[in-house]
């Protein structure tokens, strides 16, 4: 993905991103989807930082800050942020519409203008007490839903899939250490004889009706990369079959970060 | 101890935590009293406890196991080629690493001829006239060691890495760079970066197994280096590029690259190295202005024994166990109406503050490799101990490896050239241009400038660029210069290169605190 990507009709069409027709569709029942790319903003509070954001003239809560521990860790300045969320109906937070569940792809691109922090004021305050302060904690993570030790495989099991989620055009990064500690740990204990691997490439439809998809290649990086990443941690008995798909997911609007994935079949 | 030339001094636990004014007054005493040095083959035991005077007050080295008999220890004998030992750049008196004081005072007693001036790497480079001190001038006026690293980076296994950048010499001020037989153009293409010494000690926090360490690194998620004895996955935490994962390969590699060892170390020795390494300690046991830092209802935080006691492996960064705890000592002194006591309790009381600068006071960490992009966002408003966050030490829990900007520019020290300025920049600099198959660097883009790629130059990842293993706070009175490149002089340079970095507008007395609490550890 190049810088260009995100500034006008051309590049995005030439670079990846495909002009729609189709629109996120949105029934009666369903719930209000916003998928954009934007600059994430940070504002002050007397506690810790809020992430927001603003698309349509509407501004959106992210994310606060916590620690490494969170489902949604926060974005970066200097880069856009793919934003793939749920309008909730929570009280605004630091006066953004809170985006709930919410999936945050920080963009490869560095993009100086991407360099606001607002400052903290009163009316923006949490009215509640946030998961961490902004210094020490006071003896827990913020969250304890980090990915969970993998049961002992059961007797007669012989084989077991996992999925690796990815954000957007990117490889493994520092939240997948729990995911591939576990895929390492069950084939060591089943004496696993083969380990075969499939990268994905993904899609999302945006709410203003583009498709944005992966680089053409993610699928065979992201599938070469758990095989070698895998070995690395001498997990070299097995024999692997590495495979990707180049075909980017078909996009729908909803829950199109489930395409950014590697499924790892180990088996016995 | 009986070396005539060694000041260090065996006192016993009963004096060193119970008996205040007699540590007082030794300290008193010995300000401003010549180094001790250690020789390798001087013979002379290592006490169980020994104390060694510094500017702001007295190390204390603890051996946990009792008096350590030197003589024919492989630690303190000139096992090499050149007639250096692993003490000859781990001196108890510097916290067992290298202070750039003793290093000045040994070109002075030697006359340039201590085996610490090896040409090897005590030079700028090898072929530089080693009898002339400008040929050894990164070592006299930074304490820094000549590193010199294969490019491309290989493996543990001996096989060939390709790096996802391409490195140019932008600067070679050594010659080494460029050189023909030790540069990156000859028959061994090498990179010399300049490194200091690390502290030998507190080595069941530097090589722990608990909170952090997995076969996956927690921040990249790349394998851990891996104990080839055991298969384990380790911190990488001993060296500032994360090399050598255990003691006994940092003491085999030491051994071939600073000792020219001819052959390798033998089983034996290396068991012995490891045995010594294992069980010393140390921390700074008094203070100049504060006193004795370890009286037996003291802040826990301090001194050797402390840290021999203390768990290792454990996260800080909390107000249940904390990184340094003070156990709410000297926050406030009583007043009197000795004017002795009283200077004193002001002095405690700032080493308390500096503590509490250090844990609870926040500012904006922007765009630091393998901090900011670790799940805390850029920026993230946190405060020192964050990052420093290893309970005792200071160090990190997981693998340690960050850009804070000391050797990447724009933030690392450089002189500053102008037609006034006749100093001339010291240190080489890189040009690192990330290849066009792998991602920009997320905050520093395609093209980095940098006079020590740090991990890189072992991973060969463009995200590692400029990345520095962090390293334990102990000691710290006892061997300036700081950081790997040894670009601060002194703890305020330190903390002056924070301020500056991330913007952090400390007032005067904030920086005077932060830099008597550093002190005291």
């Amino acid at each position: 993905m190049n810088a260009h990507r995100l500034s006008g009709v051309a590049a995005l069409v030439s670079a990846g991103w495909l002009a729609s027709g189709a629109v996120a569709s949105i029934g009666a029942d369903e719930p209000t989807r916003k998928n954009f790319v934007s600059c994430p903003i940070v504002r002050d509070t007397a506690s810790v930082p809020c992430w927001l954001t603003e698309y349509e003239g509407e501004t959106y809560f992210l994310t606060l800050q916590t620690d490494v521990s969170a489902p949604v860790t926060p974005p970066w300045l200097g880069h856009q942020v793919l934003v793939e969320g749920v309008v909730s109906s929570e009280p605004r937070i630091c006066g953004g519409v809170v985006l709930k569940p919410v999936h945050l792809s920080v963009l490869p691109e560095r993009d100086a203008s991407c360099s606001t922090i607002l400052p903290a004021e009163d009316r923006y305050n949490l009215t509640f007490e946030p998961p961490r302060p902004p210094g020490p904690s006071k003896g827990r993570l913020a969250f304890d839903n980090r990915t969970p030790a993998a049961p002992p495989p059961a007797v007669n099991e012989l084989t077991k899939e996992f999925d690796i989620q990815y954000d957007f055009d990117r490889l493994v990064g520092f939240s997948h250490a729990g995911a591939l500690s576990q895929i390492l740990n069950f084939a060591r204990e089943v004496n696993a004889r083969e380990i075969e691997i499939v990268g994905h490439r993904g899609a999302v439809l945006l709410s203003n009706g583009r498709t944005m998809v992966e680089e053409p290649t993610i699928g065979k990086q992201r599938a070469e990369q758990v095989s070698m990443l895998l070995q690395g941690a001498n997990l070299k008995e097995p024999s692997y079959k590495v495979r990707w798909l180049d075909e980017p997911a078909k996009a729908t609007g909803v829950d199109d970060y489930l395409s950014r994935r590697v499924v790892v079949t180990v088996r016995r | 101890m009986t070396h005539p030339h060694n000041r260090r001094r065996t006192i016993t636990s009963l004096v060193l935590f119970g008996c205040t004014s007699l540590a007082l007054a030794t300290v008193t005493a010995q300000s401003g009293s010549p180094r001790s040095w250690w020789s390798p083959g001087q013979g002379t035991p290592l006490a169980n406890l020994s104390t060694y005077d510094n500017e702001r007050g007295q190390l204390g080295v603890l051996n946990a196991s009792g008096q350590l008999e030197t003589k024919g220890h492989p630690f303190f004998e000139p096992i090499g080629s050149n007639g250096r030992a692993c003490v000859t750049c781990h001196q108890p008196a510097d916290a067992m690493s290298l202070s750039v004081r003793s290093i000045r005072e040994r070109w002075a007693a030697s006359g340039g001829k201590d085996p610490l001036f090896a040409a090897v790497d005590g030079t700028n480079c090898p072929n530089l006239p080693p009898d002339d001190p400008r040929s050894h001038s990164l070592l006299l006026e930074r304490g820094l060691i000549r590193v010199s690293l294969p490019w491309p980076p290989r493996r543990p296994d001996g096989t060939q890495i390709d790096p996802e950048f391409t490195i140019e010499v932008v600067r070679d001020p050594s010659g080494c760079n460029m050189d023909a037989v030790y540069g990156m153009t000859s028959a061994n293409p090498s990179i010399s970066v300049f490194r200091r010494p690390r502290p030998v000690a507190n080595t069941k926090y530097t090589t722990h197994q608990n909170f952090g360490v997995s076969p996956f690194i927690g921040k990249n998620g790349m394998p851990a280096a891996t104990d080839p004895l055991t298969g384990k996955p380790t911190s990488m935490n001993l060296m500032s590029d994360a090399r050598a994962p255990t003691l006994a390969v940092q003491a085999e590699d030491a051994a071939r690259s600073h000792l020219q060892i001819a052959g390798s170390l033998s089983a034996a020795q290396i068991a012995r190295i490891v045995e010594f390494e294992r069980q010393v300690y140390v921390a700074q046991v008094a203070s100049t202005t504060a006193g004795s830092l370890v009286e037996a209802d003291g802040p826990p935080a301090f001194g050797p024994r402390n840290l021999e006691a203390g768990d290792a492996g454990v996260l800080g960064n909390n107000t249940t166990r904390y990184v340094f705890p003070l156990g709410g000592k000297w926050a406030h002194m009583p007043h009197t109406n000795d004017e002795g006591e009283n200077a004193r309790g002001a002095a405690r009381e700032s080493i308390a503050r500096g503590h509490d600068v250090f844990m609870f006071r926040t500012f904006w960490i922007k765009d630091s490799m393998h901090l900011n992009s670790v799940g805390l966002g850029n920026p993230t408003k946190r405060t020192c101990a964050t990052c420093h966050g290893m309970h005792m030490t200071g160090m990190d829990t997981a693998n340690g490896w960050m850009d804070i900007g000391t050797t990447n520019l724009p933030w690392a020290s450089e002189v500053p050239l102008n037609p006034w300025n006749e100093a001339k920049p010291q240190m080489p600099l890189f040009r690192v241009t990330c290849k066009p198959t792998v991602k920009e660097h997320p905050f520093l883009g395609r093209v980095i400038y940098t006079q020590d790629p740090g991990r890189a130059l072992i991973s060969g990842q463009c995200n590692d660029v400029g990345t520095i293993v962090m390293q334990q706070f102990r000691g710290l009175s006892a061997r300036a210069p700081y950081f790997s490149n040894g670009s601060a002089a002194t703890l305020r340079e330190l903390v002056d290169f924070y301020d500056r970095r991330y913007t952090i507008g400390y007032s005067e007395q904030e920086k005077q605190d932060l830099v008597n609490f550093l002190g005291a550890l």
